[in-house]
């Protein structure tokens, strides 16, 4: 059984992030690392809070992750519905170890050379 | 008229606010009924007057036009639209998530992608077969102005390819998933568009250089993505028999029928229609009637009324503006409103002061940079191509935050580079090299971003927020590049329109727009006015009076200042002719 990936956004014009002043390396990277994991079999949701904020309203885990640490916070990812990273995006290997997709990773380059995408 | 010749059942008119698009498919709808034929005529300007136009409320429902049998018209306003998506969005969440996640919600969903694509989403359902559509042998689409429209259209496009395959991270498609209709409505949608024998497309311009460059535009893109059947029709043509009597009147026929001569080579090829410019104002049905009908302009009494305005010329907002010294003064409007002669003729007057100035423009023929070059000692010029810039950031973004994606994530990025946030932002990146020098002398810019795109770069502001706090605890001094445009001793915006009602409206909704981002524009400025002429020609004074109600509306209700611009006999290029332009 794959585990279900749900990624909660901050409120953003376009998931890539290309609507700002920089665009924001960690989400053009995630954009690609989401897509690919997808192609291989991952199930991935993402949210964007501008766009259905109900899904936020809805969960409680995100609800209370809102009010105690505030948007600037997001994302927030979930795995199964639990608690799973937050403040910042995952790198192809997280995605791959919560889905279970060990085996593809080994042959599959990695598409940022770290991690979270918070070097280089 | 070539554009009435056996009409298929859609037909839209295109073009920018002013040029007359409503009045057109007001008359063609009328004429069509008048035949015979069941006609529903739909607006979606934001500035709609067709109720006006035919002494009824209309609104957001089919409503019958009791004095014209087989019409019946629609009104969709794109803000009401706009604001009814976001009430459905983040009406659920009040009070349950947080204040301030609330507001940045509505934010996000402030801008211009949104407004159209919820206008958009009322709009589908009247090009598929459906029981409230059936009964009508043609449907008349007054479209919003041109950069509106080109985006209103090219979406369809790329949301049928979204929804097939799914993939759920485009960018400005996103809202898509917030929307009611299903794919087949699109994808129908599309289809009707694209066929020459259910659609028409009308390009509307006047006969002005600028004006018919960008209708070519319009033509290339809508053409590029299927609309292949086009029309053009040239709205508001001075008649000769006014050039004979008075000297501006001659010297705009000249302008007019020259611009007609160089009018762009894509265009020749399209069925050409040329309606004459009236006298009356274009409203109640005999007015209509009359308009699409080549009938020369009858003096029936020559009016006596006098045109009394105040006169506030530029040269004195100048005056207000040359105190500080130093600062950044930005013009904003919409298309072919006249922000860089503005622009060009504010750097002018303050040059001559003795001020030393920085004149940057994106208009796009150069000509009006090219002359002013070296021609004022401490005036400098300098071009910024929108187009080359946002190639270049495009460019930029690839081979930098896109070095390491394989060919899907590319790919994935380079349509999201495609979204219409990309021009300004990249735009605004160019000029705001430039607006650092702002500080030390004056800097004039024909263009600014909007109100939300301000906000949007300065998503930064709670951070900007907190070095505020902090640095007012040291008492230290700083700014942000947001405080600078937010200070009027810094930034002074002057917004340029016309004295004609759809122009006005436009300049009102930028004003909003700004004030929303805590930018207050400075000033007005009215641009081509023929109330601030001393036209003889009947037709041009009659045009003068009706400039009046607008000049007061800007002068009364909207600006904090304004100045009066008159049209002028010859283009204002070069030195002379813009410190004319400015002393009014």
């Amino acid at each position: 059984m794959t585990k279900s990936i749900q990624v909660f956004d901050p409120a953003m014009c376009c998931s890539s992030g290309v609507c700002g002043t920089e665009v924001d390396q960690s989400l053009v990277s995630f954009s690609a690392d989401a897509d690919w994991a997808k192609t291989n079999g991952a199930q991935i949701e993402r949210f964007n809070l501008a766009q259905q904020p109900m899904d936020f309203a809805n969960n409680k885990v995100v609800r209370d992750f809102l009010e105690r640490s505030g948007q600037d916070a997001l994302p927030l990812i979930l795995v199964d519905g639990e608690f799973a990273l937050a403040g910042r995006y995952p790198s192809r290997t997280e995605l791959a170890r919560w889905a279970g997709l060990t085996s593809v990773v080994e042959i599959q380059p990695l598409t940022s050379c770290c991690s979270g995408g918070k070097c280089c | 008229m070539q554009f009435l010749d056996q009409p298929p059942r859609f037909l839209f008119f295109t073009g920018k606010g002013g040029v007359g698009k409503t009045s057109i498919a007001c008359a063609t709808a009328i004429q069509l009924a008048e035949n015979g034929k069941h006609v529903l005529l739909v607006s979606t300007d934001p500035a709609s007057n067709v109720g006006q136009v035919f002494g009824i409320s209309i609104g957001n429902h089919i409503t019958a036009v009791p004095a014209v049998p087989n019409l019946a018209a629609l009104e969709i306003d794109p803000q009401a639209a706009a604001q009814v998506y976001r009430d459905r969005i983040v009406g659920p969440v009040r009070g349950i998530l947080p204040d301030d996640v609330v507001r940045g919600i509505e934010e996000q969903l402030s801008g211009a992608c949104t407004t159209e694509i919820a206008a958009f989403d009322e709009f589908t359902a009247l090009l598929i077969d459906s029981p409230v559509t059936d009964d009508y042998d043609h449907i008349i689409f007054d479209t919003a102005p041109t950069g509106h429209t080109i985006r209103l259209l090219q979406l369809p496009g790329a949301w049928s390819g979204f929804l097939e395959e799914g993939k759920g991270d485009a960018s400005c498609l996103g809202p898509l998933s917030g929307l009611e209709k299903q794919r087949e409505q699109y994808k129908a949608a599309v289809d009707a568009l694209a066929d020459g024998k259910r659609t028409r497309l009308i390009l509307v311009a006047r006969a002005q250089q600028s004006t018919l460059r960008e209708v070519a535009r319009t033509h290339e893109e809508l053409a590029g993505i299927g609309l292949k059947q086009q029309y053009l029709v040239i709205n508001g043509i001075l008649p000769k028999i006014e050039a004979e009597t008075d000297r501006l009147a001659a010297a705009i026929y000249q302008r007019e029928q020259s611009s007609l001569n160089a009018i762009p080579e894509v265009l020749k090829q399209l069925p050409r229609d040329l309606v004459a410019l009236k006298a009356f104002d274009l409203v109640g049905l005999d007015a209509l009637r009359q308009l699409l009908i080549d009938s020369p302009y009858q003096v029936h009494e020559v009016s006596d009324l006098l045109v009394e305005v105040s006169k506030q010329s530029l040269s004195q907002l100048v005056d207000g503006i040359a105190k500080e010294g130093h600062g950044l003064v930005m013009t904003m409007g919409k298309g072919g409103v006249g922000k860089t002669t503005i622009a060009a003729a504010v750097a002018v007057e303050l040059a001559s002061r003795g001020l030393p100035v920085h004149l940057t423009t994106s208009d796009p023929a150069a000509h009006l940079s090219g002359t002013l070059s070296g021609s004022l000692d401490n005036l400098t010029v300098s071009r910024i191509d929108p187009h080359e810039e946002t190639e270049r950031y495009r460019q930029n973004v690839l081979d930098s935050k896109g070095a390491q994606l394989d060919a899907h994530g590319r790919a994935l990025l380079e349509e999201d580079l495609r979204s219409p946030c990309t021009e300004e932002i990249a735009v605004f990146q160019a000029f705001s090299r430039i607006i650092r020098e702002a500080g030390k002398k004056f800097v004039v810019m024909d263009t600014a971003p909007t109100g939300h795109t301000l906000l949007l770069l300065d998503a930064t502001g709670a951070y900007h927020r907190e070095v505020a706090r902090q640095m007012d605890k040291a008492h230290l001094h700083y700014t942000t590049p947001m405080m600078q445009l937010q200070d009027p001793k810094q930034t002074k915006i002057l917004i340029v329109t016309l004295a004609e009602k759809t122009p006005v409206l436009e300049a009102a909704n930028l004003q909003e727009d700004l004030r929303r981002a805590g930018i207050e524009p400075w000033a007005w400025v009215i641009n081509n006015s023929i109330a601030a002429t001393k036209t003889t020609s009947a037709l041009l004074h009659q045009r003068a009076l009706n400039e009046l109600v607008e000049i007061n509306t800007v002068a009364k209700q909207l600006a904090k200042r304004y100045a009066l611009v008159p049209m002028l006999q010859d283009e204002p290029v070069g030195v002379e002719r813009l410190h004319e332009l400015a002393s009014g």
